[in-house]
């Protein structure tokens, strides 16, 4: 079953084919949520804006993507949740080497190697939100600009000057850092 | 610049390079696909398809959110139809009204909403998504509650409570009643419930509901993309203050 299909039978309200979409996207949605800071309560926001996607499908235009159109409620989902706590939506997600306090000592190398990935992490954190955001759906996510655009509800100017400036940003934060 | 976003597309450079390379490193968690299209199912079983009556339908091109207010009027629209189930449910601006089942048991003592906390009414504002509108008819409140982390705000005045929250996307209040119907009122278009009924909250998060106790006559309208509830008034004084909200 494509995707149109499946979009064509819950809007019949069929719950089978309901859940063929959802399990299709879970790992995405789940994936965006945590990016853009839904944190600890990531699974929520996806059950919910799934809830969500399923209410609203008659306003889903059929000759579009159903996975932007998803993932651009996860985000809003993931933006009431954040702004309602009052919080910034912070980038709560581990380096992978973090999990395991007790692994051996690594060599010298990939130790240096992993240690930029983390400094590199943290500046992406201290980025404004809107390029943050913007560099999350872009390099992490690995969205299209265009995707990236109907996500985050802008339009596709603002994603590529948002990427421009938050590189641009990052360039300066690491290189500073980096640089003896 | 090397790094133009125009071009990122095609050869990134390596800073680029790096930002996907530590993209890939980020753990998420995901549980199993099989068991959130589970509980997505359990969380929809019993609601009526999304497809929209056709007089309604042909959402105008890229403007979703007008749907989805559109898409709760049709709602209401389609409930008379449902009336002779033993209990019929009206929903409209993020209130759930079931009309026809036993009711709730009247409970003593009105529960707060969840989180439930006193602000100043630019607190109220700073803290919610939506446009917190104060009716000029009543003037500013003598309290501002802000609950479940700025999805409710209520403004309270002596005998009068006023509840403004986000109704566009999800149920926020049910409401439980015999009969008669709500009366519908065109101007602002809302809904008349003239006898006492039990209320609920239905948090965002769970879905399980938090019962709050038996509300008096109460007028319900969307003002904007935001739900009203007023409680405290004959239907008349009700009116006067809706409509007095800007």
């Amino acid at each position: 079953m494509d995707d149109d299909d499946a979009i064509a039978r819950s809007l019949a309200g069929d719950l089978d084919a309901y859940e063929v979409l959802v399990a299709r996207y879970s790992a995405v949605a789940h994936r965006t949520a945590a990016l853009l800071g839904a944190g600890d309560e990531t699974e929520d926001v996806v059950q919910e804006a799934f809830v969500k996607a399923f209410r609203h499908l008659a306003g889903f235009r059929r000759d579009s993507a159903f996975r932007p159109w998803l993932l651009r409620i996860v985000a809003n989902e993931t933006h009431n949740l954040t702004r309602s706590r009052g919080r910034r939506a912070d980038l709560s997600v581990r380096l992978g080497r973090e999990r395991e306090p007790y692994e051996p000592e690594e060599p010298e190398e990939a130790a240096v190697a992993a240690e930029d990935r983390s400094r590199l992490l943290e500046a992406v954190r201290r980025l404004p939100e809107r390029e943050r955001e913007t560099v999350v759906c872009r390099y992490f996510l690995q969205l299209s600009e265009a995707e990236t655009a109907s996500v985050l509800g802008v339009r596709l100017g603002t994603v590529k000057s948002r990427t421009f400036r938050g590189l641009k940003r990052l360039r300066e934060e690491v290189g500073r850092e980096l640089l003896p | 610049m090397s790094s133009s976003p125009d071009r990122s597309a095609d050869v990134p450079d390596e800073l680029e390079s790096e930002l996907l390379a530590l993209g890939e490193s980020l753990r998420t968690p995901v549980p199993p696909p099989a068991d959130v299209a589970r509980a997505v199912r359990a969380r929809l079983e019993g609601e009526p398809s999304p497809r929209v009556p056709s007089r309604w339908a042909r959402p105008s091109r890229r403007r979703i959110a007008a749907v989805v207010a559109v898409f709760l009027a049709v709602l209401l629209g389609a409930t008379p139809q449902g009336r002779a189930a033993v209990e019929s449910v009206l929903r409209f601006a993020g209130v759930e009204i079931h009309v026809g089942g036993p009711g709730p048991l009247p409970t003593g003592v009105p529960a707060p909403l969840p989180g439930e906390r006193r602000v100043t009414l630019d607190e109220a504002r700073r803290a919610v998504r939506f446009t917190v509108a104060v009716p000029s008819a009543l003037g500013e409140p003598a309290d501002v509650r802000v609950a479940d982390g700025g999805r409710v705000v209520t403004l309270l005045w002596p005998g009068i409570r006023l509840d403004e929250f986000d109704g566009t996307l999800s149920v926020v209040f049910r409401k439980e009643m015999g009969e008669p119907w709500p009366e519908e009122i065109s101007s602002p278009h809302g809904w008349w419930i003239s006898r006492p009924h039990g209320v609920s909250y239905v948090p965002a998060d769970s879905g399980a509901l938090q019962e709050l106790g038996v509300a008096g006559p109460t007028l319900i309208w969307q003002n904007g993309t935001t739900g009203m509830r007023l409680e405290g008034t004959d239907q008349q004084e009700a009116l006067r203050i809706a409509r007095s909200v800007r």
